[in-house]
């Protein structure tokens, strides 16, 4: 099998850096808190911040980079292809025929960055296929054309 | 009310639900009517008693009164409804096309008065407040009822209620409890127990009776090693006789069948002594199912069967076909589920030096770290001998697991089925209708793509969803994919 081919939108690492910093940072501002109110045990606040800072350079720089390296999608007439993750990959692939349901679905951050997510569910817990990270009129159009070709609901697809 | 001439009367379950109703309300309330009667005791006061016993009867009588079913009479277009509550009015509604299977349980309290309770499910997962339940109705109704409610099913169904071909898959064999013996539900119950009552206080309370005082010593007057070995006897022997005896009273008169009549093709499963449970699967819905052969049981050449069908949850109870009974029979079944034995025992294809090689890799993480770390201690202050031998006993036994893991590992595929073999302690082999795969996942971690290998995942509807090829060399993964899904085959992505 080659790869799919069509990239995410070029605002995905932003929108994966942002998600990924939040709880670090949380992590950091209690840290600071902490450094406020007890000065002692010096080398464990160094190791803390030695921790965040390499959690924030992995979660914000590394991981949003290499996950635009490997996330790719396609739609045929026949299936959706999908190849997603970083340090564990996934390529997953569903038949457009047996496919329930198509939607989108957008959080906080994506809205303020123009961006939503399509997930395409067949009667499979584990074979939802998310295509994610996609510009938000791009995300419309796949859902149409899915929709379109899917013909839902004629059987029961199980 | 707009109720039409057609429309079915509601109908009450069985007016003995009555007895049982106020029984099983009094057991629910259980902590307040022990509350109540110490209260009332210390109180000199019995009419609080009197009082809540009646509350409690009366609402379990009200409970008969507010619920009513009705099953629609065209069997496509039609609902099955159930309206129960008495201060909240709920309706279930389901329609009769969407019915997959019909369960029945008979508990020993039903049992005795001739009740029988009756769920119907459909491919969605029910639970709690969902579940479409006749709790319950005379045990001389059920042939009817399901008859009934799996209507739909049947090719035949208009032609007049024919004796159906039936044929008895299997029938259970008090030697069936040997497989159970080395089960570890036992030390698990008797775990619980010693939990209760050292919880309760019961345990500080028997500790400064003069019968432990006995038996301490005694104990003294025989050595500690000896108390403990025959402690160890005890408990050992009393998980073995909890393990079998519950296997008995879950399993006991199990028989399974399957029937070609007016239903269509039915597979019947019924079992228990005690409480005595039937379930009807539609064979339509079957993908498959897997042979599970846990060490403990494979030891003695048992193995057990869960099916694998949409709609019915694939882990647990409610997906097995046979308890541990011999190989022989279980593969026998399956086979003849699936008719195809090269798919239930055929040769599997290997994985390869490279699955094998991450088999014992894992294996030998923790004998590794844990020798790294005696042989640290050793050179610091000294261990004592008896530490190694405990560490070469570990290492031997990982060792032979990871031995027997690797000789698990295959896998075979063709355009109807695709089967796996995988695990030791829990060794099971699946075999999967390759119509009804609905997905394919190619997962490789950071590990695995550095081997070359990856663990390819069929996702299906039925049983337990996703059905894993472990570590297949990674230029195998779509190839197997393609033989079991055309789709995949001749997608435009495909080489």
């Amino acid at each position: 099998m080659v790869d799919p081919t069509n990239p995410p939108s070029s605002r995905a690492p932003l929108v994966w850096a942002l998600t990924g910093a939040v709880p670090w940072l949380v992590f950091a501002v209690l840290q600071l808190g902490w450094a406020v109110a007890d000065q002692r045990l010096e080398w464990l606040h160094v190791g803390a911040v030695a921790v965040t800072a390499l959690g924030l350079l992995v979660s914000v720089v590394i991981a949003p980079l290499w996950r635009y390296r490997v996330h790719r999608w396609d739609v045929s007439d026949q299936a959706v292809y999908t190849r997603t993750g970083w340090l564990v990959q996934e390529r997953r692939i569903a038949p457009i025929s047996r496919v329930q349901t198509v939607d989108t679905y957008r959080g906080p951050l994506d809205r303020l960055l123009g961006l939503a997510n399509v997930r395409v569910t067949t009667a499979s817990s584990a074979g939802a296929v998310h295509i994610v990270a996609l510009d938000a009129p791009v995300a419309d159009r796949v859902v149409a054309h899915l929709t379109d070709i899917a013909s839902l609901g004629t059987e029961d697809a199980t | 009310m707009t109720s039409t001439p057609a429309e079915p009367a509601w109908q009450r379950l069985s007016p003995r639900m009555l007895l049982v109703h106020p029984l099983h309300e009094a057991l629910r309330e259980l902590p307040l009517l022990i509350a109540v009667v110490v209260f009332g005791s210390a109180t000199d006061n019995s009419v609080w008693v009197v009082a809540v016993v009646w509350v409690i009867a009366v609402v379990g009588v009200t409970r008969w009164f507010t619920t009513t079913y009705r099953i629609e009479p065209d069997p496509e277009a039609g609902r099955v409804q159930l309206r129960s509550g008495l201060l909240r009015r709920k309706v279930l509604s389901m329609p009769r096309n969407r019915i997959r299977s019909v369960e029945t349980d008979t508990r020993l309290l039903h049992r005795l008065l001739g009740l029988t309770v009756l769920r119907v499910s459909t491919g969605q997962q029910a639970a709690g407040d969902t579940v479409f339940e006749l709790d319950a109705v005379e045990s001389s109704q059920v042939p009817r009822l399901r008859k009934i409610l799996l209507a739909h099913t049947g090719q035949a169904a208009a032609s007049g209620p024919e004796p159906g071909r039936s044929a008895v898959l299997a029938r259970w064999q008090p030697s069936w409890l040997r497989y159970s013996a080395l089960n570890l539900s036992g030390l698990v119950t008797i775990g619980a127990a010693m939990g209760a009552l050292y919880q309760s206080g019961a345990w500080a309370a028997l500790q400064d009776s003069p019968l432990s005082r006995t038996w301490r010593d005694a104990a003294e007057r025989f050595g500690a090693p000896q108390t403990a070995a025959v402690g160890a006897g005890v408990v050992l022997a009393a998980a073995i006789v909890l393990a079998v005896l519950r296997s008995a009273l879950t399993y006991g008169n199990l028989v399974l069948s399957r029937s070609f009549g007016v239903t269509g093709d039915v597979l019947e499963l019924s079992h228990g002594l005690l409480r005595v449970r039937h379930h009807s699967y539609d064979m339509r819905r079957l993908r498959g199912g897997t042979l599970r052969r846990p060490l403990l049981v494979r030891l003695l050449g048992g193995a057990r069967l869960d099916a694998a069908m949409t709609g019915v949850t694939g882990a647990g109870e409610s997906s097995v076909l046979l308890p541990p009974c011999p190989r022989a029979t279980a593969e026998q079944v399956l086979t003849g589920l699936v008719a195809d034995p090269v798919a239930v025992t055929g040769p599997l294809r290997r994985h390869g030096p490279v699955a094998a090689r991450r088999r014992w890799t894992r294996a030998m993480m923790l004998p590794g770290a844990l020798g790294a770390g005696l042989a640290v201690t050793a050179a610091v202050d000294g261990v004592p001998v008896w530490y190694w031998s405990l560490w070469a006993g570990l290492t031997l036994g990982a060792a032979l697991l990871a031995a027997d893991r690797v000789r698990a590992l295959g896998h075979r595929v063709d355009q109807h089925w695709l089967s796996a073999r995988t695990g030791s302690w829990e060794q099971r082999r699946y075999c999967i209708a390759t119509a009804g795969i609905i997905g394919w996942t190619v997962h490789q971690s950071w590990f695995q793509r550095r081997a070359g290998v990856a663990t390819l995942i069929a996702a299906t509807a039925a049983g337990v969803k996703a059905y894993r090829v472990l570590d297949v060399p990674e230029e195998w993964a779509w190839s197997v994919a393609a033989q079991a899904s055309p789709w995949v085959a001749h997608s435009k992505w495909a080489r």
